[in-house]
């Protein structure tokens, strides 16, 4: 495969500019052996499991906390104060804050920027409603940190906004799920390819979920937000999948699967290369928060676009007898 | 040559040009030097300027339209810290003057209700470098989202919003925001956002109902508003602190009362004359008598202070009251600061009088100027480093720079139209929204990935090769297929969260809307044009 590649890239510029997206027939000896080729049905067990796993581990939080994701404070209220300052000590301002308020949950963490300190980000489940403590917590962080309350940051939100907002982008996350799967029928107007399409975006969504919940991740409003969009960017790689498959002639429906791939991992990949240098440098609590939800979501996504989709098409085609 | 002439004639590519164009006249960016005037205070001295006050900006001002002090007393003054050198400077009595991008203004400066000379009331903030409005969470400020508590009218609501305003207008700024907003489930709120400023108080002031009675026994005698209160007095002459009333407490504390006059209306003088002319006259210990009833003034139903009335006052309608209170503190400097913010509260919501609707506070957010300035610096680092990133990978693939340029011109000139449509309908750019860009460029990049590879996929010899035209409408199949489901996943979004998500849902709809039919156009269009014709 490499190096039929290179020649071809090599005959390529001494001809003229064209990229290839389908396969040329050489290649079809390496291919009968390759499991991606002949065990595809097979493989689709892969991100079945994948699914089954994730829904059951949501389904298990789900029963023991009554949540299915881990609700970071703009979605169940609370106070977050982000104090500016390089030699600021995440663990002492953690261990002190907790001895002063010992039943309310309190994280600390340090935000920074290429590996520097910048500061640090106080979350607690303090609700603004309980104005009394509210303020002493403020006045807490204050003395720990030894920085005026002019130039902190403070974020509350109370219980009711919370739960209301929550509450809210689950409706939002619905809709728009239904919305992409009347657009992706309208477009493919086959039932087979549209369902695999819907289903593959549903897995992205519901197993980036489930790695959220392993790695003991929140998720606020922000990530709401990257989940959504993780509906668009997913959906993307599986038009151009479903679109090459059902629509062109040329080749063999493997040959244009090998061809939509080429195509859809130069666009993961420039994604995911833009993602990782966000997650790396961003400052900002939110912006890292929607690189890491769409990080994930798009590794996900590379199993149940080539593996998962593809798969259902090929086996799709296979039964209306082309191949 | 002859293929540049081609590019600079073909209709889609002149559209991109003309977008691009108008996108950075809208943003109109410029080198930043000075500082620009971001409010003016009430009954300050600089209202009192010839030939005529220098007033706050109005909040629709576009940012590079601004009033900016070009130097204080002939001394040029680039920087905020710069103004204030020159400003702290300054003596009573004084005459200075102030030259501004607008006009030269003449004033004097007044003794200070301390021992200081009074600052000349107006707030700056370094001149915008372009016109593009940042969000709270880069510009620094404080926002507070309200919650009736009661099912409330429309009309109420804007009732509330314009009260509001008015409450902050008098408070003294005038820089803010305030809208109702609403969300999926169809609740009200009440967004106030005032950049740049780091106060805790006007948090007190937002969800104050500000009810105010006047109250003697269980008779009310006036209320807060201009019905019954004629004029509030804010200046120096009739309101302060009361002097020699600052002292300890027996809690050890320090205490200070304020006092200041008001003006009531006709009515409500006559009112007061016939409650008190059947009150008994009491004497008290130091030769001077009262009424048996004390005056007390409530809050939203709590009362706030209690008033004896003078003897004399007895069935006499007077029109000049003196309204009283007072705050504490650890030390006298504390118990002082506290009295005038009180005094200023309910000054403001005397003038004001009390919103249609009781409101709570259901989120706040105070951003540090600080934090945002770090926030814009490293998200444009992002943003470049972003592009860079793609860029190289894209090169990597292709090997061909016809293919990799002109992608990487689409790219930046995506987020500079982007940013001129931001400009234009003068929307804040937040954290959200500029990672709504940054996907936006993302989704972008996939798209011109998908009309290189259509358009430029190898020739088959069995196959009859399809024109240009066929091809790139096989590759706009796809990008629609991709601009549809995204555009549909973020509508929800837009309603969603008491319009907190909006600017993420509209700069993502923007972004990819304006990459669909106008850069990726162009785009197709130099491809076209670079790659295909050699054949």
């Amino acid at each position: 495969m490499k190096r039929n590649e290179r020649r071809k890239r090599h005959e390529q510029r001494v001809q003229e500019v064209h990229v290839e997206h389908s396969e040329p027939k050489q290649t079809h000896h390496s291919e009968s052996k390759s499991i991606y080729y002949r065990e595809y049905k097979k493989l689709l067990i892969i991100p079945m499991l994948m699914l089954i796993i994730a829904l059951v581990l949501i389904g298990a939080k789900l029963a023991t906390t009554g949540d299915f994701i881990n609700k970071g404070i703009s979605l169940k209220g609370g106070t977050s104060v982000t104090a500016l300052g390089e030699n600021l000590d995440s663990k002492i301002i953690e261990t002190q804050l907790k001895s002063e308020y010992s039943s309310t949950e309190i994280n600390v963490r340090t935000l920074e920027n290429s590996g520097h300190q910048v500061g640090v980000l106080i979350e607690s489940d303090i609700l603004p409603e309980d104005n009394q403590t509210s303020n002493s917590f403020i006045e807490s962080i204050q003395k720990v940190t030894g920085i005026q309350r002019d130039n902190l940051s403070i974020e509350t939100i109370g219980q009711t906004l919370g739960d209301a907002f929550f509450k809210q982008t689950l409706v939002a996350i619905l809709i728009a799920f239904i919305f992409m799967g009347i657009v992706v029928y309208l477009y493919f107007r086959t039932a087979v390819p549209s369902a695999a399409v819907i289903l593959a975006a549903f897995s992205d969504i519901v197993v980036t979920v489930a790695i959220l919940n392993i790695l003991g991740l929140k998720v606020g409003t922000a990530g709401i937000a990257a989940l959504l969009m993780l509906i668009g960017y997913s959906v993307d790689t599986d038009i151009v999948l479903s679109t090459r498959v059902l629509k062109r002639k040329e080749g063999t429906v493997y040959q244009r699967v090998i061809g939509a791939m080429k195509t859809g991992l130069t666009m993961n990949i420039t994604t995911l290369g833009a993602v990782v240098i966000g997650l790396f440098i961003a400052e900002s609590a939110v912006l890292q928060e929607i690189m890491l939800i769409v990080l994930i979501g798009l590794l996900v996504d590379l199993v149940n676009t080539w593996i998962q989709n593809a798969g259902i098409l090929r086996w799709y085609m296979e039964k209306k007898g082309e191949i | 040559m002859g293929k540049f002439k081609e590019i600079f004639t073909n209709k889609r590519i002149i559209i991109l040009i003309i977008f691009l164009v108008l996108s950075v006249i809208l943003i109109g960016p410029s080198i930043s030097e000075g500082v620009a005037i971001r409010s003016v205070d009430k009954n300050s001295q600089a209202t009192q300027a010839l030939p005529h006050a220098i007033t706050s900006p109005d909040p629709s001002l576009k940012p590079m339209n601004r009033e900016v002090i070009q130097s204080v007393n002939g001394v040029p003054v680039k920087t905020i810290e710069e103004y204030y050198a020159q400003i702290n400077m300054l003596t009573e009595n004084q005459t200075i003057t102030i030259k501004t991008s607008k006009a030269n203004y003449f004033l004097t400066t007044k003794i200070g209700n301390l021992t200081e000379a009074q600052d000349i009331g107006i707030n700056v903030y370094p001149r915008p470098s372009n016109n593009i409005q940042k969000g709270l969470d880069l510009e620094g400020g404080t926002r507070v989202l309200l919650q009736p508590q009661e099912e409330a009218s429309q009309d109420d609501l804007e009732l509330t919003v314009a009260n509001i305003k008015q409450r902050l207008n008098v408070f003294g700024l005038s820089d803010i925001t305030v809208r109702i907003t609403n969300d999926l489930f169809g609740n009200n709120y009440i967004s106030v956002e005032i950049p740049g400023v780091n106060e805790q108080e006007v948090k007190q002031l937002l969800a104050q109902q500000g009810k105010f009675e006047a109250k003697i026994g269980n008779e009310t005698v006036f209320k807060g508003g201009n019905k019954d209160i004629l004029y509030v007095c804010r200046t120096a002459e009739c309101s302060g602190i009361t002097p020699g009333s600052c002292g300890v407490t027996s809690a050890g504390e320090y205490s200070c009362g304020f006092r200041f006059s008001i003006s009531l209306s006709q009515e409500a003088a006559q009112k007061q004359a016939s409650v008190t002319k059947d009150l008994a006259v009491v004497p008290s210990g130091f030769g001077q008598s009262y009424l048996s009833e004390n005056l007390t003034l409530h809050l939203d139903d709590e009362q706030v202070d209690e008033l004896r009335i003078g003897a004399d006052l007895k069935g006499n309608p007077v029109t000049d009251i003196s309204i009283s209170g007072s705050g504490a503190g650890a030390n006298q400097k504390e118990a002082t600061s506290a009295a005038l913010q009180s005094m200023k509260q309910l000054q403001t919501i005397l003038v004001t009088g009390s919103l249609p609707v009781k409101l709570e506070i259901v989120k706040t957010d105070t951003i540090s100027p600080a934090l945002g300035e770090g926030f814009i610096q490293n998200a444009v680092l992002v943003g470049l480093l972003s592009i860079l990133v793609v860029i190289i990978i894209v090169s990597a693939r292709y090997r061909e720079w016809r293919i990799s340029i002109p992608m990487s011109i689409t790219m930046l000139s995506e987020v500079i139209i982007v940013l001129g449509f931001a400009a234009l309908i003068g929307w804040r750019m937040d954290m959200a929204a500029i990672a709504a860009i940054i996907i936006a460029i993302g989704s972008g990049v996939d798209d011109q990935i998908v009309i290189a590879d259509e358009t430029l996929g190898k020739k088959k010899k069995d196959v009859e090769d399809d024109s240009w035209k066929q091809k790139l409408a096989r590759a706009f199949f796809i990008v629609m297929a991709s601009y549809f489901t995204l555009v549909v996943a973020m509508v929800p979004l837009w309603f969603a969260g008491a319009g907190l998500l909006k600017g993420f849902a509209l700069t993502t709809i923007a972004g990819v809307t304006i990459g669909v039919f106008v850069t990726r156009p162009a785009y197709a269009a130099i491809l076209e044009i670079l790659v295909e014709n050699k054949h």
